[in-house]
């Protein structure tokens, strides 16, 4: 561990005039899977942005011209809905393009999206190496393992998240499941699962980008328009995860948030254990 | 049991740090995550203003896409049973078909240094047709599985081989239209190598028929190892040369290689 001789030495310079009570800190995340896990967020912003814009040009799910709009495109439907039924929503000069007006580059920009899309796939696969160098040379890749306890540990995350806004407002005081690992085994699946996911999009990217050269890969997926299928559904599980991943890093607290940038958490079990992440 | 204890997770090593060591590590590394993000809004706001990054990454695909490429890779083919609609997407309007009857292909940049014009009866009489059920894929994202047939632009080019020092084609049709039926021509780079691969076809029959005008009669470049938009409709005038040729896409921000 690299970083905790560092501390030692600036720990043993800082404290020999005084004896100031000492901060018991454990290590979380090296610095490569901090670096990895930050820059997945603009590389992912900028995959789904140009994405939907290239999905704008053939949109996968198609339905007959509809007589009186003229969209032949679900999400397209969606932008009239909005502008027809949301009283707030601005910026409705073109009804079927206020989807993609409002997720992604916008219509007509197929050009631009691709080149975006493939310089931060290009990255995104480069940072993929660095996160897996990190878990890698930090030993982080033993806590993410799911175990065969987890299944039921995961209902049980599941069910007291979700009680936990009624507890809060009924006042009750409530305590999280006991857990002596890094991460819980909701987390324990969710951090598993978000790398592979991350994996099948490269992997269905190279085969609906090169489908010629790599046409055994498309075949893997089912064939070029499955693969263009699975390619789509892989961006929303990325979108789902980081919808509760945001939400429950602000409601674990600051010290989760921060062992992100710094790579220390100060929340110390017993057993010499950081608790939540 | 070994092999068990090296998956087993390990309990986190606990140390303990004078508060000021705490407090000067963790604003190092808040400083220099503030400093990751302000660099990460700077990439933004260049590649907004100029496009090098985006060129950059272009040229790079470009070259990943030229490296796959294997002239003994075949692309996949197909049964009858597996055809698929194929749309016509020309980018402009159909031309009419008043330009068919005189139709005729030159070709230029030719090792003899003539210029060669060829009528469609000549290519269809003069060159083995071959049959080829492929999938075309468009950069819009569809694509169709199709059955044509047509010449080999490799025998094409063993026929009338081009001047010693070409490595490119240029290929272009100038009865293509825009939107409001002007006339635009079209035109596309398409690297020697490309067009001696054995699937890649001067195609003039689609399912059995001589080539309806939206799908590029009496003539049209087929390559499936590249993008729809390579596989030029029409084609009047081939020339070869040295260097790479303008293409009408790459000139709009596609990419020029265009290999999938």
């Amino acid at each position: 561990v690299p970083h905790s001789t560092q501390l030692h030495e600036e720990q043993i310079a800082a404290c020999t005039p005084a004896p100031t009570p000492r901060v018991p800190v454990v290590r979380k995340h090296h610095v490569l899977v901090r670096i990895s896990h930050w820059l997945t967020i603009p590389l992912l912003l900028g995959l789904i942005v140009s994405g939907v814009s290239i999905y704008w040009a053939s949109p996968i799910y198609q339905h007959n011209t509809d007589p009186q709009t003229g969209s032949l495109d679900y999400l397209a439907d969606a932008g009239i809905w909005i502008c027809a039924h949301v009283p707030g929503a601005h910026d409705c000069s073109s009804h079927p393009d206020w989807t993609y007006s409002h997720i992604s580059l916008g219509p007509y920009m197929l050009a631009p999206a691709l080149r975006l899309h493939w310089c931060c796939a290009y990255l995104f696969m480069l940072n993929g190496l660095v996160y897996l160098a990190g878990i890698l040379l930090g030993g982080e890749w033993r806590a993410l393992l799911p175990r065969l306890s987890d299944a039921r540990g995961a209902v049980k995350m599941v069910a007291y998240y979700a009680g936990t806004p009624l507890a809060i407002l009924k006042r009750q005081p409530r305590k999280p499941p006991r857990q002596s690992t890094k991460y819980n085994p909701l987390q324990r699946l969710a951090y598993f699962s978000i790398p592979i996911a991350g994996l099948l999009s490269v992997l269905t990217g190279w085969a609906i980008h090169k489908p010629m050269q790599f046409s055994r890969l498309a075949a893997v997926f089912g064939g070029f328009e499955s693969a263009r299928v699975w390619h789509f559904w892989l961006m929303w599980i990325f979108v789902l995860f980081v919808i509760p991943h945001v939400i429950l890093v602000f409601a674990e607290g600051w010290d989760t948030l921060r062992s992100m940038i710094t790579g220390w958490s100060r929340i110390v079990q017993s057993g010499g254990q950081a608790n939540e992440g | 049991m070994k092999v068990d204890a090296a998956f087993k997770e390990r309990p986190a090593e606990m140390i303990e740090v004078a508060p000021e060591a705490w407090r000067h590590r963790t604003r190092r590394d808040f400083l220099a995550f503030g400093a990751g993000v302000l660099g990460v809004l700077a990439v933004r706001r260049s590649w907004r203003h100029d496009g090098w990054l985006a060129n950059k990454a272009l040229r790079f695909d470009d070259d990943v896409a030229e490296a796959l490429y294997s002239p003994n890779r075949l692309v996949p083919t197909y049964t009858k049973s597996q055809i698929t609609p194929l749309k016509n997407n020309y980018n402009g309007a159909t031309p009419g078909p008043g330009y068919i009857p005189a139709w005729h292909l030159t070709l230029d940049g030719l090792a003899s240094g003539l210029a060669v014009s060829l009528d469609i009866r000549n290519l269809l009489t003069h060159h083995q047709i071959h049959d080829q059920i492929t999938r075309l894929v468009c950069v819009e994202g569809w694509s169709a599985i199709a059955w044509w047939a047509g010449l080999k632009f490799d025998d094409l080019l063993r026929a009338y081989p081009p001047v010693s020092q070409a490595k490119w084609a240029r290929l272009e049709s100038s009865v293509n239209l825009d939107s409001s039926g002007n006339p635009d021509p079209y035109f596309v780079s398409i690297d020697l190598p490309t067009a001696r691969h054995p699937q890649t076809l001067l195609a003039t029959h689609l399912n059995g028929q001589p080539l309806a005008v939206e799908h590029g009669a009496p003539l049209r470049l087929l390559a499936p190892v590249k993008l729809g938009l390579k596989n030029i409709k029409a084609i009047t005038r081939i020339t070869y040369m040295r260097d790479e040729p303008k293409d009408y896409w790459a000139e709009r921000g596609h990419s020029r290689y265009d290999g999938i």
